[in-house]
């Protein structure tokens, strides 16, 4: 709880996501429900924002292009901000990935499968990050 | 019978009679004279006939006869000139009485016998007969005397004794004397008859005698040599000798024989010297034996003997050669004639001794020997292997004196025959063992010849020679294989036909097919050799290869694609579901927005399949037991298959070993394929049967699902990805595929084939038994 307790709440979410009309989907429904939402469109912009920023939780595809992957994202959070481990939501457009599976069975992180409905994800979001 | 009555004119006068024969001085003078006669007579009958006359002089008989006994035939000699001639019947009555009356003087009267009853006087004379008898007691003949008185006196008596005696001893020197003539007569004639010559000399080489070939070979009588020097002989043969007669050479030696020649003639004399006929004399006897002939014939006995080229010999029994022509000796490779014939046969010659014993005993027993097969050793100790011929000759005892043969080097023959017989044996071995089905067809296209294999993989001997073999292709194939048969027998090579043919259980295989011309001495292709090998396993694994390939890359394919559809399709979902929860949206507008959120969510199930299919993660791993999640899919359907007739049955291995993967993926699979069954029946509109079955096959879990609805209609394609048969509204044609990627992903393979009954299909599906460590590895990770 001692970490939980440093998160800033009331801080955005982080939204790492390539996808342009992903991103605008999210985006709407998240505000819609009254979160703040910061995006990062590939994983290497999503690790600046976590460097420089503070966020209540991470929303990140897996699989993104670039040189950093959504996988990548979340060691990096293991490893530099583990506040925010319990609070990253994981998207997947290919559960089928063997390093996916990897990934999702090791750590227990949340995962959705695109495509979902809207209350598929703030369902999830909520018991993750809470109500905004 | 009356008596005849003489007749005047025959009358026998007394008178004359006496006037006739003058009276000697004295019956003594007359003996004297007969002997003297006897001594110097040298024909016999005028003797005879001077001896009757004087006989019948002598004892004053009117006619006189001697008869002389030749065996059955008599000779009768009478009185020439005399008063009373005899006709023959009378002469036969003479005789008669003569060879009746052998032993004493008789007296017989005329009057008995009618024939002489007729003669003058015959009333008053009679016939006295005289025995006149060897001194060995044989009865030579008679003396026979017709007079008129009819007693004789004492005197008379004697005299007539005396008289036969001089006849019997003048008939026994003529006898011999003749015997004698006869003989001498016979020996020249014999002598003559040779046809060897023959001449006799004396001391002084005078010739005493030569036979008639001799004489006629001069051309001359052979009197005409006798009292000719031997010298004049020489024109017969030069023979080199320098005494007066060519043929003498050692004159001390009584017997020599040698050879001369001239140029023409060869002659071997044979020389015997003999005493003479005076103590100083000496008779030489040359016998000339004209040989040109036969040394002619041995000239060329020895030269064909010697040219031939079959080995010939005359050996002993006991092991030596007494004679071998050339090629016997270049045969058994020695440098010489000799050389050979001093070889010891036994053991130079044969390789073992008791070989040799063998054809000893064989030749024994049957004497003469045909195409008797023996191998033998040549001198430098390399095999020869011989054809005989071989007669034994035998001494009179019956035992085997000399061994007469025929030789035959066929060395090269059996060397080649056993070169042959290797060969064909090889090629036989290679026949026989190859995996392939080797057929010769004639030009005809008829089999005439198939390999041990073709009747290992069951085919019958009668059903393939004598018959096509195009008859065993599949029908579609026919014409495309008689084209390569025509093409092969215009001497062209066929390879790799691969049709289809009918396999001796009725099914048909995948063959792979070669076709070669095989041509006789005239280069003709007369026949085609056909090799044949069942490929259709590995068409099968090529087949499969190249399915799970395509499979794997259509995997990639809807992976990438999936992926890629997934983040339009997550926009579209998600926009659409805040669309709906806009409440300022028209009702209208919301009905359609409701579409688009199904069709959205319907797009997102089929990538969600291909997904499925696609799917490379590995399976949970877990022991699985397949009975126990058939039985749990089938009950999943039980409601549907009780309540539309559909049988199901199970035959299941119940100590079935686990295998080791996901099971509630393997159920998937499972319920998959049931329902496909379940639709096939269904269609099919009758009482629909479903039979699930599991097995072990090897290290393998067989489940075999088999159903009697429609069947499919390409087994091969079942699994790619959207093939279906099903109507549209059914499925997303990929659950089939779906299944294939699971089986795949659990190391196994799942088969697809419509019923052998021509009704429905089986699917196979075949997964690995959990090894002991996977499954020891699997039970501990649980138990944690």
């Amino acid at each position: 709880m001692s970490l939980q307790s440093r998160v800033h709440v009331g801080s955005p979410i982080l939204l790492i996501e390539d996808e342009p009309s992903v991103t605008a989907f999210l985006r709407a429904a998240l505000e819609r429900r009254g979160y703040a939402v910061v995006n990062a469109a590939s994983g290497a912009e999503g690790l600046e924002r976590l460097t420089d920023g503070q966020y209540s939780g991470v929303i990140s595809d897996i699989r993104m292009p670039g040189s950093v992957n959504g996988a990548e994202v979340h060691a990096w959070i293991q490893r530099n901000r583990p506040e925010l481990c319990a609070r990253i939501i994981l998207i997947s457009g290919d559960t089928a990935n063997s390093d996916t599976q990897a990934l999702l069975a090791q750590s227990g992180t949340p995962c959705i499968e695109k495509p979902f409905r809207v209350h598929q994800l703030l369902t999830v979001v909520e018991k993750t990050f809470g109500k905004p | 019978m009356p008596r005849p009555t003489p007749k005047s004119s025959n009358s026998f006068p007394r008178s004359r009679g006496t006037q006739a024969f003058a009276r000697p001085q004295g019956q003594a003078d007359e003996l004297m004279e007969l002997a003297v006669d006897a001594a110097e007579s040298r024909q016999l009958p005028e003797f005879l006939e001077r001896f009757a006359k004087r006989a019948a002089r002598m004892l004053e008989a009117k006619w006189g006869g001697v008869t002389v006994f030749r065996g059955r035939e008599t000779d009768l000699y009478q009185t020439a000139g005399g008063e009373i001639q005899l006709e023959a019947p009378q002469q036969s009555a003479i005789i008669r009485w003569a060879r009746e009356n052998r032993h004493e003087i008789e007296v017989l009267p005329l009057l008995t016998e009618p024939a002489l009853s007729r003669l003058p006087d015959a009333a008053a004379a009679v016939v006295v007969l005289v025995p006149i008898t060897a001194s060995d007691q044989e009865t030579l003949g008679s003396l026979c005397l017709l007079r008129v008185r009819k007693t004789l006196n004492e005197v008379e008596r004697r005299l007539l004794h005396a008289l036969a005696s001089h006849a019997a001893l003048s008939l026994e020197n003529f006898r011999r004397f003749s015997q004698l003539e006869r003989s001498k007569r016979q020996w020249v004639e014999d002598i003559d008859a040779i046809s060897d010559y023959i001449v006799v000399h004396d001391r002084s080489w005078r010739i005493v005698r030569t036979n008639r070939s001799l004489a006629s070979h001069l051309g001359v009588p052979p009197a005409a040599l006798v009292g000719e020097a031997m010298s004049s002989l020489r024109q017969i043969a030069e023979t080199g000798s320098e005494l007066p007669c060519p043929f003498c050479r050692d004159t001390q030696q009584a017997r020599e024989e040698y050879v001369v020649a001239s140029p023409e003639r060869i002659f071997l004399v044979s020389t015997s010297r003999a005493p003479g006929l005076s103590d100083d004399d000496t008779r030489t006897i040359h016998v000339l034996k004209d040989m040109t002939d036969r040394r002619e014939a041995e000239r060329r006995y020895r030269e064909l003997f010697d040219s031939i080229q079959e080995g010939l010999f005359f050996a002993t029994p006991d092991g030596r050669f007494l004679d071998v022509n050339d090629a016997m000796v270049r045969m058994l490779g020695y440098s010489s004639r000799e050389e050979l014939l001093r070889a010891d046969v036994g053991t130079h010659l044969y390789p073992v001794p008791a070989a040799r014993d063998r054809f000893l005993r064989a030749l024994a027993e049957r004497g003469v020997l045909r195409n008797y097969e023996e191998t033998l050793r040549r001198k430098d100790g390399t095999l020869l292997h011989t054809l005989q011929n071989i007669t034994a000759v035998r001494d009179a005892a019956g035992k085997i004196a000399q061994i007469r043969g025929l030789m035959l080097d066929v060395t090269e023959q059996k060397t080649f025959q056993s070169q042959l017989q290797r060969e064909r044996d090889f090629n036989q071995k290679i026949l026989n063992t190859t995996q392939s089905m080797i057929l010769v067809l004639d030009t005809a296209g008829l089999i005439s010849y198939a390999n041990r294999r073709c009747f290992e993989s069951g085919y019958r001997e009668d059903e393939l020679i004598g018959h096509r073999l195009v008859d065993w292709v599949e029908a579609s194939h026919r014409e495309n294989f008689e084209a390569a048969l025509e093409t092969t027998a215009h001497g062209h090579q066929v390879e790799n036909l691969e049709p289809r043919v009918r396999r001796s259980d009725g099914s048909m295989g995948h063959f792979s097919i070669s076709l070669s011309p095989m041509r006789d001495e005239q280069n003709i292709v007369n026949s085609v050799v056909v090799v044949m090998t069942d490929i259709t396993d590995a068409t099968l694994l090529q087949a499969k290869l190249a399915h799970s390939e395509k499979m794997a890359s259509i995997g990639r394919l809807v992976s990438g694609v999936a992926h890629e559809v997934n983040n339009p399709l997550a926009a579209i979902l998600g926009f659409t579901d805040l669309l709906l929860e806009n409440p300022a949206i028209p009702a209208a507008a919301r009905e359609d927005l409701q579409i688009i959120l199904h069709e959205t969510q319907r797009t997102k199930d089929i990538v969600q399949d291909l997904l499925s299919f696609a799917r490379q993660r590995p399976v949970q791993r877990e022991l699985v037991h397949v009975n126990a999640v058939l039985r749990q899919t089938i009950k999943l359907r039980s409601y549907d298959f009780a309540s539309h007739g559909v049988e199901v049955s199970e035959d299941f291995d119940e100590n079935l070993a686990p295998a080791v993967g996901d099971a509630q993926q393997l159920q998937q699979v499972f319920l998959n394929i049931l329902n496909n069954a379940y639709d096939a029946v269904q269609e099919a509109g009758q009482r629909g049967r479903i039979s699930i079955r599991t097995q072990r096959r090897g290290d393998l879990i067989e489940v075999a699902i088999t159903d009697n609805g429609t069947g499919v209609s390409d087994p091969e394609r079942i699994f790619d990805p959207f093939y279906t048969t099903k109507q549209a509204a059914k499925g997303t044609g990929l659950g089939l595929s779906i299944c294939y990627g699971i089986v795949r992903a659990h190391g196994g393979e799942i088969l697809c084939g419509n019923n052998e009954d021509g009704r429905g299909c089986t699917f196979m599906v075949r997964i690995p038994i959990a090894n002991e460590a996977a499954a020891a590895t699997i039970a501990k990770e649980a138990g944690r």
